[in-house]
């Protein structure tokens, strides 16, 4: 007894807390509930959200990827020279602009070149392309090469200038001369440098040609290394190194044109075709002998490729944060199986089972959040590499984080409210009889 | 306080019904000090979770402080398990991994009282059962009767006028099982209605009735022989 009376007295004073209405549970706290339940068994919760992580990472990785294929994409064609338009020889396959046939045969002229120039009202300029693939010798080194065999043009139409010398001009043209204007790459190849190469001499195809310039650096596109050509006017490449002059004049491989503006590209387009049908004497039923091609046509190209790259590593994501999920309502269905007794208390103490719910189903978004967060580090952190890899500088984004995690936030509550329901279903009694 | 009226508890086992309480007629005014006896298996735990809110009746009256509980939703039934009554099990049943102050907490988290409050009520229950120097132990940093004292300190921390014990000593040997039963008796001497479940004719004794049970039915409510709670306990 002597425990109790020291006590006594309190215990027969009024009651400082009278019965109130009950509030609604503090959120904070069950987030708490939830994290310390999770603490409690670590590693099973790491496992857990395995699928999760992997799957955040990968859908991060993959924004990154994307972005940056496609920043890398547009440079590229950025490069080529702005309101870039190609015609190209060759049967268009239907529907297709990347057909086999283009470039194949050779339908074009440098004529034709010369009449959308002249014609065309939304084109400034145009360059023909005649090309080959050649040896080209400087003493005992020598390298095999694109020889371009084009006008003086070139210089605007690709937005492409010399670096050192100078681009030949009409009068080389017109005096069919052997001068030769070499990107880096194969000035590099034959032993030489940007400031010493003008003035010496090459051989393509035993044919001899004076180094009159060199072009600057542009880097490689996924059509061609730029720098890795050799440029020659188109009269010399047509009498000395390919040789084929037709009919109508010197074929070409196609012709570049520059429109006058972005917004006249569509213009440009049109009137090259009609103008093209018209030389060409196109009625149907031929179809047409050539291709014209605009840089939304090549984005769209290369674009597919690392469309179907993101395709194929979001559809990994996807599947990971599936089976990540299940992962997650499997955990979540043995955690309420395992504390069955523990919800017998809670209710036989006064919990509702919203209460019961609402804390299973706090605990797998916290899961699935956490598995989010550190799926976010891990594809930040791969991202970064990548980047580091490639060369890009491609941040990243915001927003695919914020994707990340209200994509977590839905399978912890999509994967999560089954089991929590389960939970909540218990009777007081055959919760508290378990064992 | 408590009116029960023809209470049925049938069990259904697959296609057998298996009554367990077959019309039990109770009344317990505020303040009484009840034991419920009878042989295992006649029904004493079923009519205290009934009782305890824990479980409906099949059919029959429970009227909790002239409150109709057979009409309330399970949600209200929650809330007045919350804090109308405290339940004291056998086998004490504390969460394990919250220490003792977290136990004692944990109804007035389902209340809705601020952690201030919360820790404040459960530091002063925990002193009167006599537990003040283990608040921050876990049920497994405590033996048997401690246990048991923080779960009737759990149970009083809402101040419920209903305290219901299923065999709280069943688990104790006999010396922990007085001063539990002590402190029940205590409780009851400030103004609690106790209603305990016991085998032993010893801690029903300490009641001042005891109810027989057999077999679903209530055989005899003795309220005849005399307690002397003082001199035992001197
Ligand atoms: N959920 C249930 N389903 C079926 N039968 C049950 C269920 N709960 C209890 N019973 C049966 O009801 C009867 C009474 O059980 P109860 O637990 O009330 O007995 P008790 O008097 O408390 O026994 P003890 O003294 O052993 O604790 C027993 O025969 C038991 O098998
Ligand atoms: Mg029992």
């Amino acid at each position: 007894m002597k425990l109790f009376n020291q006590t006594s007295k309190r215990l027969s004073t009024q009651p400082l807390y009278t019965n109130r209405r009950r509030r609604k549970l503090n959120m904070g706290e069950t987030i708490g509930l939830a994290w310390s339940s999770l603490l409690a068994n670590k590693l099973r919760s790491i496992l857990t959200m395995l699928g999760i992580i992997i799957g955040i990472a990968a859908v991060i990785a993959m924004v990154t990827i994307g972005r940056g294929a496609q920043a890398q994409t547009e440079r590229q064609l950025k490069s080529l020279g702005s309101n870039l338009l190609f015609v190209q020889s060759g049967v268009a396959l239907t529907g297709s602009p990347a057909s086999q046939g283009a470039g194949s045969a050779t339908t074009l002229t440098w004529e034709d070149a010369q009449a959308i120039a002249s014609t065309c009202t939304s084109v400034s300029a145009t360059a023909p392309v005649l090309n080959v693939r050649a040896q080209v010798v400087r003493s005992e080194l020598n390298t095999n090469t694109f020889i371009v065999g084009t006008t003086p043009e070139f210089v605007q139409v690709r937005d492409f200038l010399p670096l050192t010398g100078r681009f030949f001009n009409q009068a080389d043209v017109e005096q069919v001369a052997r001068v030769a204007v070499l990107g880096q790459t194969v000035v590099g190849n034959l032993g030489l440098t940007a400031d010493n190469a003008v003035g010496q001499t090459i051989r393509i195809q035993g044919e001899e040609f004076f180094i009159i310039g060199t072009m600057e650096y542009k880097g490689s596109s996924q059509f061609r290394d730029q720098d890795d050509q050799v440029m020659i006017p188109i009269t010399t490449i047509a009498s000395r190194i390919v040789g084929v002059n037709s009919l109508q004049g010197i074929s070409v491989n196609n012709i570049s044109v520059s429109a006058k503006s972005p917004e006249e590209m569509d213009a440009a387009q049109f009137q090259i075709t009609n103008l093209l049908r018209l030389r060409h004497q196109i009625v149907p039923p031929r179809s047409d002998d050539f291709i014209v091609r605009n840089q939304a046509d090549l984005v769209s190209a290369s674009n597919a490729v690392s469309r179907i790259f993101t395709a194929l590593l979001g559809g990994s994501a996807a599947i990971s944060l599936v089976v990540g999920g299940i992962g997650i309502m499997n955990i979540m269905f043995v955690s309420v199986s395992e504390r069955t007794r523990e919800i017998g208390i809670r209710r036989a103490i006064g919990a509702r089972s919203s209460d019961i719910l609402w804390q299973f189903l706090i605990e797998s978004i916290v899961l699935s959040l956490s598995g989010g967060v550190l799926g976010i580090i891990l594809g930040v952190t791969t991202s970064s590499l990548i980047n580091l890899a490639l060369g890009w500088q491609i941040g990243v984004a915001l927003d695919s984080i914020l994707i990340s995690l209200s994509v977590c936030l839905g399978i912890g509550i999509f994967f999560g409210a089954y089991p929590a329901r389960k939970a909540a279903r218990l009777t007081p009694i055959a919760a508290l009889r378990s064992d | 306080m408590i009116q029960l009226k023809e209470i049925v508890k049938t069990y259904r086992l697959g296609e057998v019904s298996v009554p367990v309480l077959r019309g039990i007629d109770l009344i317990i005014d505020r303040g009484e000090y009840t034991a419920i006896m009878g042989a295992s298996g006649s029904g004493k735990s079923t009519l205290m979770n009934i009782i305890g809110c824990l479980e409906r009746p099949t059919s029959g009256g429970y009227w909790l402080n002239g409150q109709d509980i057979t009409q309330l939703s399970d949600d209200e039934l929650a809330d007045i398990r919350n804090y109308q009554i405290g339940f004291v099990f056998q086998q004490f049943n504390l969460l394990p991994r919250l220490n003792a102050l977290e136990n004692v907490m944990l109804p007035m988290v389902y209340a809705g009282y601020s952690k201030i409050e919360r820790q404040q009520r459960a530091e002063e229950v925990l002193v009167q059962v006599g537990l003040s120097d283990r608040m921050t132990n876990r049920p497994s940093q405590l033996s048997g009767g401690q246990q048991q004292r923080v779960a009737i300190a759990r149970a009083l921390v809402n101040h419920p006028e209903l305290l219901l014990a299923d065999e709280p000593t069943g688990a104790l040997d006999t010396k922990t099982s007085h001063e539990v039963m002590d402190l029940i008796t205590t409780l009851n001497q400030q103004g609690i209605t106790a209603l305990i479940v016991t085998h032993e004719l010893d801690i029903a004794r300490q009641t001042r009735r005891i109810i027989q049970l057999q077999d679903g039915l209530i055989q005899q409510s003795d309220t005849s022989f005399n307690h002397d709670l003082g001199t035992r306990t001197k």
